[in-house]
Formats: structure tokens, sequence, C-alpha cells
């Protein structure tokens, strides 16, 4: 009974940390993309705002779409739930873990992905026809880097879970300043920046432009499915982050206060980073997208050579 | 786990017997469920046709190709009856060297033999030609697109399902026999696995009709059962049990997942051209709104076999994708190599399926009409004895993704009986816990959806929510036909691969200040076909219509020419 109260106790304090620092993230990445602009900018608090403001309005729907577009936005929140049990957050290990996770992890986001495509083609519009066909294709190819990955992450940890992959064993190979950690890193950050649909890949900011692809996406969702929608690709971010940051700084010190605190300063450092990049980069031309998503793979790959030479 | 029944008379070389062991167990699961269902869609979908037919000698053949006045369908007919007879000059040749060796007939005295490495070689090569013309491996697949499409939707879901799973059959017979396969054997089935399964789904995503595409996702599904059936072969070549029976089970679970969601989706598809009496995709649109328990059951099939969690697709994956990931830890450099080539070719295929299923739902079944399809007005306008057998196979579906462990112990059974291990010496806990965890998640992920669910309705109260048009930013002559369709879906991953996808596009071309009309047309062809059967096939007719030209026009000469064999053989035998 202590045990399943435990855990229950564990799940809700992951769904804590990230429902309630996940927004936080993209008023992060605003305030940075403003500062370089030289201005203001909105407040860190705005992603809440905009938040409870959807979660406050009705939804309108086109006569054309059917239940499929009603239940995209919660399938993609509810996979993010679920996959945010099963990533560490840094210190805190992941509440479930078992080899094999990283399968589930990326089926659930290829499940998530199936639902918004569907919903994308479900309003009958060409602007989302277009988005949904874009998506469908660069998930394909950062599916491949992200595998890539994962293979090199599991020769070296002789694991099967995305907790031990990332977790205690990284630090031994970080002292001898591995490549092959770098490489990974290098790709991960790229795979990252395709599947949160950021510059270089694709701009969150512009809703009417030929090249977008997951704003577009979402372009007839409103209120409430919207703001799951918005919420749902926060948690991705956050997920996405803590992950990276579990393989670039993956200290155990010991104290929990200092571990959470480092863990938490990596991730804001993340939104920065990516604050930075998505300031001083333009978007790729669409046909040079699937070239940056194959450098992630090749880096994943040389990655993965310079790991079988060694052994 | 065997139960035989043995004759009371005999045939020539050997006894009748019939056995059930534990592999053939797992394909009668497959085909029971699938013919039975296919047999009560059967009633309702052949109900037009009742009358007009028939029925007698050609009943058989009215069955298989009911249209066989259409061209079309004789030839595909015709096709598949050469391809099997060729699939069958293979397998005589290699029961033929089996039984030399074995100096029997028959299987049992057959297992029991230990072949030579180089009888046992040559038999694997003749049993991946025979029985993988029928399986329908590339390059020898040509003759499946066509026949699939033209048989009815029942009997589409037949063949897809069953039939060339006996073709796998077959191969995992031969496996079970022959226990001294050198190690490239494992390394070859993965390999043409990793072909077939790629080539297939890029094909599929190249076409624009309905059963031709799941045809062409046939070849996809045989690819990642004939990975499993590699890595079973590699864990059993090199000493890893585990990895074994990780493979063939995993393997055979597919087979049993492959003819569930595939016989559903031939199923569906069959619900759709009965009632629209087409299968052009880009005919079609929102047809969700007009056959809502289609759509439903399809959309499970199409869930199912894009591998995602809940449903039984997910399960077998995950199986083969847990033997891979174990080949990286357990096998040799070279085994290591391949294994991941396995995973990223399976995740590949993953994500192809997706985009390809995203399209065929997208367009088929949402949006809007593409064209007025003509349709009787009622709302679902599918018999009941059409749905029933749809709703029993997605039903098992979503079963085997929720309740994976009421079939480990048929599939592990038959992956252990293939891998000569006991059952005792595998952990298998060491993958039966993990699938465990995986239904607790997926059950939670169930649990997150409701309470998302009733939370947003909390938000929204009960109150109806206005509707309005699809926002088409501001542009307000919108028609049906500027929607998406299902060659520009798929268009971005079908130019990438133009070169091996032979992608053929014609006009398009606007020309001038004001252009008029312009039509344009786009395929992708067979590279198989195309570049291997087609100059193949011209050679041959053409050398033998050389040879004709030699032949001799006098029936007294042919006489003569028998009478002199005769009299050769006569002289033979006394000697």
């Amino acid at each position: 009974m202590s045990l399943l109260f435990n855990k229950a106790v564990t799940f809700l304090l992951h769904w804590l940390v990230i429902g309630a620092l996940s927004p936080a993230l993209f008023g992060v990445i605003a305030r940075v993309k403003a500062f370089f602009a030289g201005k203001k900018g909105p407040s860190l608090l705005q992603p809440y705002f905009d938040l409870a403001k959807l979660f406050r309005k009705k939804c309108v729907y086109s006569s054309t779409t059917t239940w499929i577009f009603r239940a995209s936005p919660v399938v993609s929140l509810a996979v993010m739930l679920i996959l945010s049990l099963m990533v560490p957050f840094g210190r805190f290990r992941a509440p479930v873990q078992f080899p094999g996770d990283i399968l589930l992890v990326a089926y659930l986001l290829a499940l998530g992905r199936f639902f918004m495509i569907l919903a994308a083609l479900d309003t009958g519009s060409s602007f989302e026809g277009m988005g949904a066909s874009r998506e469908a294709f660069f998930s394909c190819l950062s599916e491949l880097a992200l595998f890539m990955n994962f293979i090199t992450l599991s020769l070296l940890s002789e694991s099967l879970s995305l907790s031990r992959m990332i977790g205690a064993d990284i630090p031994m190979s970080w002292k001898g300043l591995d490549p092959v950690l770098l490489l990974v890193v290098g790709s991960f950050f790229i795979v990252l920046l395709a599947e949160n649909c950021r510059i270089p890949v694709d701009d969150p900011d512009t809703h009417l432009e030929l090249t977008m692809i997951h704003e577009v996406m979402i372009l007839d969702h409103s209120g409430v499915d919207l703001g799951y929608l918005l919420y749902a690709s926060a948690m991705k971010l956050f997920l996405f982050f803590a992950i990276l940051v579990s393989i670039i700084i993956p200290v155990r010190t010991g104290h929990p206060a200092v571990d959470t605190g480092i863990f938490l300063g990596g991730v804001l450092a993340m939104a920065v980073l990516v604050g930075i990049v998505e300031s001083i980069m333009a978007r790729l031309r669409l046909n040079r997208v699937r070239l940056l998503l194959l450098i992630a793979f090749a880096l994943a790959f040389f990655s993965l050579i310079v790991t079988l030479w060694r052994n | 786990m065997e139960k035989i029944f043995r004759g009371p008379w005999t045939v020539p070389f050997g006894e009748c017997s019939l056995r059930l062991d534990p592999l053939n167990l797992v394909f009668l699961a497959a085909i029971v469920v699938l013919v039975l269902s296919s047999a009560i869609y059967g009633t309702g979908y052949l109900r037009p046709y009742r009358g007009k037919k028939p029925l007698g000698i050609h009943a058989f053949f009215y069955l298989v190709f009911m249209a066989a006045e259409k061209p079309a369908v004789r030839q595909a007919g015709f096709i598949y009856l050469i391809a099997s007879h060729c699939a069958t000059f293979f397998l005589f040749l290699m029961f033929f060297l089996m039984a030399h060796a074995a100096g029997s007939m028959d299987f049992d005295v057959m297992a029991r033999t230990d072949f030579p490495q180089a009888v046992a070689a040559l038999a694997f090569l003749l049993a991946l030609a025979g029985f993988g013309v029928k399986a329908g491996f590339l390059p020898t697949h040509i003759w499946l697109p066509y026949a699939h499409p033209a048989a009815p939707a029942h009997i589409s879901a037949l063949l897809s399902g069953i039939a060339i799973k006996m073709g796998i059959y077959g191969i995992c017979r031969v496996l079970w026999i022959v226990k001294t396969l050198p190690g490239w054997c494992g390394y070859t089935l993965l390999a043409l696995g990793i072909v077939s399964g790629l080539m297939g789904v890029l094909y599929a995503l190249g076409q624009h009709e309905l059963k031709r595409l799941l045809a062409y996702h046939s070849i996809e599904n045989i690819g990642i059962i004939a990975v499993g059936l590699g890595v079973g072969l590699l864990g059993r070549s090199h000493q890893v049990p585990f990895l074994a029976v990780l493979g063939f089970g995993g393997a055979l679970l597919h087979v049993v997942n492959h003819a569930l969601f595939k016989g559903l989706l031939f199923l569906g598809a069959g619900s759709v051209i009965h009632r629209t009496h087409s299968g052009e995709m880009d005919h079609l649109g929102g047809l969700a709104k007009t056959m809502p328990w289609t759509a439903g059951f399809f959309l499970a099939g199409a869930l199912s076999i894009c591998g995602l969690p809940l449903f039984n697709g997910f399960v077998s994956e995950f199986l083969i994708y847990f033997g891979l990931f174990t080949g990286l830890r357990e096998l040799p450099p070279e085994g290591v190599v391949a294994c991941s080539l396995g995973i990223l070719s399976l995740a590949l295929m993953g994500a192809l399926a997706l985009a390809c299923f995203s399209k065929v739902y997208g367009i088929v079944f949402l949006g809007k009409p593409r064209t007025d399809i003509k349709t009787d007005g009622t709302p679902e306008g599918t018999p009941f004895s059409m749905l029933l057998p749809m709703a029993i196979l997605a039903a098992l579906c979503l079963w085997i993704g929720l309740v994976p462990q009421s079939v480990t112990g048929l599939i592990f059974g038959g992956g252990t009986y293939l891998a000569h291990t006991d059952a005792f010496a595998v952990r298998l806990g060491t993958v039966l816990g993990p699938l465990a965890t995986v239904v607790r998640m997926a059950l939670l992920f169930l649990a997150l959806i409701l309470g998302l669910v009733l939370l947003r309705r909390l938000f929204l109260g009960t109150k109806p929510l206005p509707v309005r048009e699809t926002w088409s930013c501001g542009f307000v002559a919108v028609s049906s036909r500027i929607q998406y369709t299902s060659a520009s879906f798929a268009r971005m991953i079908v130019e990438l691969m133009k070169n091996i996808l032979l992608f053929r596009r014609r006009g398009g071309q606007v020309t001038g200040v004001f252009p008029g009309k312009a039509h344009m047309k786009s395929s992708v062809h067979d590279a198989s076909e195309e570049m291997i059967f087609r100059p193949g096939l011209a050679l041959s007719n053409e050398i033998s219509k050389k040879l004709g030209h030699s032949r001799i026009r006098y029936t007294q000469l042919y006489l003569m020419y028998i009478l002199l064999f005769l009299v050769f053989l006569l002289i033979w035998k006394l000697k």
C-alpha cells in the first residue's frame, strides 16, 4: 500500500514540476529573442497568462471536422504527461523505467504525431494538408536520427532503458571528454530543434507563411483545444531539454537542493541557447531542412562508428 | 505440446499424418480467426452479385477473381499463376535435396538428420527463393500488387493475411528442420527483411489506389517478419537462446497481428468500395461523416499497422526491437552492425508507415469529398454482416495490444520450438516484465485521456459549441478540389526517393500570363518489375522466338525422334 502511495506521490511530483515549469520556457525564449532585438519583451509569465486565457475560452469548430479533430489535443497532452513519467529530471529518477522504455517513448511521440496529422487533414484545408505532409516527411528523418542516438547510448550504457542510458553511466564517459557524447549531444540538439518546431527547422512565430509546419497544423484549433496543444508543446520542449541536460551535466552531488538547482539551471540554459539560436539564425529553406536532419543522422552515425571502433 | 494424427492409409513415399505443433498452431490461430471473419463479411459483400454468376466448376475462380471478364483481373490471375509455379519449381528442388540427404520424405526423419553444411545452405537458399516468391519478398513480389487488389475485399484479406503467410510458414518449417544452418543465413534473412520492408512501404506511399496500397504494405510487414526471423536465426547460430526466442516469437506474433490488422484494413477498404464504387483515394474524402463505423474500425487497423501503442502492432514490434537491442550486446561486431541496421530500418519503416496511413486515413475518411461520391444516402450504408467482422478484428487488435499476456504463451511456445531450446533455459521474464509495464502505461494513458476529456468538458460546459467553416486565410472561393491529395501528401518523401521508386511525372506546367487548363499525372513504378522482370522476360521471349524458328514442322519427324529415343532407352537398359 505504501509502495503504491509512494509511486503516486512521485507521479504527481513529476507532473507538478513539468506542469508548473514548462510554460516558463517559452517565456525565457521570448525574452532572449527580445533582448537580441533590443526590445524589452513580454513578462516571463506571459505563457501562463496565455494558457489561462485559452482555458477560459470556448472552441469554434469547422463543419468539416470530425471527432478526430477534437481528440488530437487530448491525445497530445496525454502523451506528454505519460512521457514525463519516463524521463529522468536530473537527480529525480524517472518514476517509470524498464528495459525498452525508449521504444515506448518514441512510439508514443509517434502516436501524438499521428493524431496531429489526422487533425490537420480533418479540416480539409490545403494549408493544413501542407503542414501535415511536411510533418510526416521530417519526422521520418528525425526519428531515424533519434534511433541512431538510442543505439549509441544503448551500446555505451549496455542498457535499454532511457534512465540508465542517460543516467549514472554517463559521468564515467565524460571523464575522458568523450567525442561520442559530443556527437550525440550535437545530433540530439538538432533533433530537439526539429521535433519542437524551432528555428531553423520551423518558425513558431509565423502563422501564415508557406514554409511553416507545426503552426499551420494547429491553425483551426481554438480555445481550450489550443490551450491543450500549447501546453503539450511546452511539455515536449521541457522533456527534450531534460534528456539533453541529463546527458550533458549528469551531476550527482548528493545534495537534493544542489542537484535540483543544477538541473533546473541546465534547463534554463538550454532555453537561453535555443533563444540565441533563434535570434541569430534564419529559418532554413524548406529543402535544406532535410539536409540538417541528415546531418543529425550523420553525427549520430559517426558516434556509433567511434563506439564500435573502441569496442 | 504436439498432437499427431496418423491416417489409416498410406500415400506414395510415406505415410499420411497430420500434426499439430507449436509452430503451426500460431498460423492456424490466425487462419481460423481471419477465415471466419471473411466468411461473415462475404455474405454482405457479395449480396449485389447474388444470382448473377453461374456457380459450378468455375465457382472458385469467380470467388477469387470475380470480375474475370476484365482484362486487368485476368492478367492478375495469370501473373499469380506463373509466380506460384515458379515458386513450386524451387520448392521441388529443395524437397528433393532434403529428402535425398535425409533418405526419407518424412519431416520428422528430416528433422532428426544432421544435414551437411553445403546441403543446409543450399536448402535454405532454395527455400528463400521458393517460399520467398509466395511470401512476397523483394524483388519477387511483383505478382502481389496485381493479385491482391483484383480479388473481392474479403478474399484480398485472406490473400494478404493468410496466403502470403504460408510462404513464411514454409521458411519457418525449413528453419526448424535444418538445424545446421551456416551463420550467414541469419544475416541474409535480416537483409532481405530490411530491403522488403523499406521498399514495400515506400512503394505503398506512392500508390493512389486503396487496395494496391494495402497490398504493398503487406510486403512491408513481411519484411518486418523476416527481420524478426533473421534476429531469431542469428540468436540460434550464435547460441544466444534468449535472442532466438525473442526474434522468432516477435516474428510469429507479427504473423498473427498482420493477419488481424491487414484483414481489418482490407475489409474496411472493401466497405469503402462497396459504398462509393471507387478505390481511387483522390476521388474520395470525408467518409468518416457518412460511414462512421467503418471509419472507426479502419482507424483501429491503421493505428495497429503503424505499430502505435495500445494496439497489437506495437507488441510484436516491441519484441523484435527488444531482440535487436539485445543483439547489440550479445552478438559479435558484425552482428552489432546488422542489428543497428535492423533497428534503424524498423524505425524508418515505422515512420514511413505512419506517413502512409495518416495519408490513407486523412485523404479517404477526413476532409471533404473530392468528387461527387454517389451513395444511397443512408447513414452508414454498410450492412451489419460486414461491420461485425470488422468489429471482431478491431477488438482482437486492441485485445492483443492491451492484454499481450494472453498470447505470449502461444507465440513464445512457437519461438522456443523454432529456436530448438528449452523453454526453461530462457529467462523470458526479462521481456515479459517490461511488456507488463508497457500495458500498465497504456492503461494509465487511457485513464489520462479520460481525465483530460472530462477536464475539457468542465472548461467548455455542456452548451453546444459554434460551428463555422474551416478558416481558409481569407480566401473565399474554396473548393474541395484544392485539398491535399494522396500524391501531394506523399510528394516530399517520394521525390527524395525518386531514383529507386521510378517516380514519373508528366505535365503540370502552366505557361503564359493567363494559363489555361493544365493536366498533371504522376505515378510510381515498381523498379524490380520495370528493371528486372520486364527486360528479363522480353529477353526470354526473344530467345524462345529464335528457337521457334528452327523448329521442325513435320509430325513424322517427331514420331521418328520418339522411336529413336525408345530404342536408345531399350539399349541403355539392356546393357
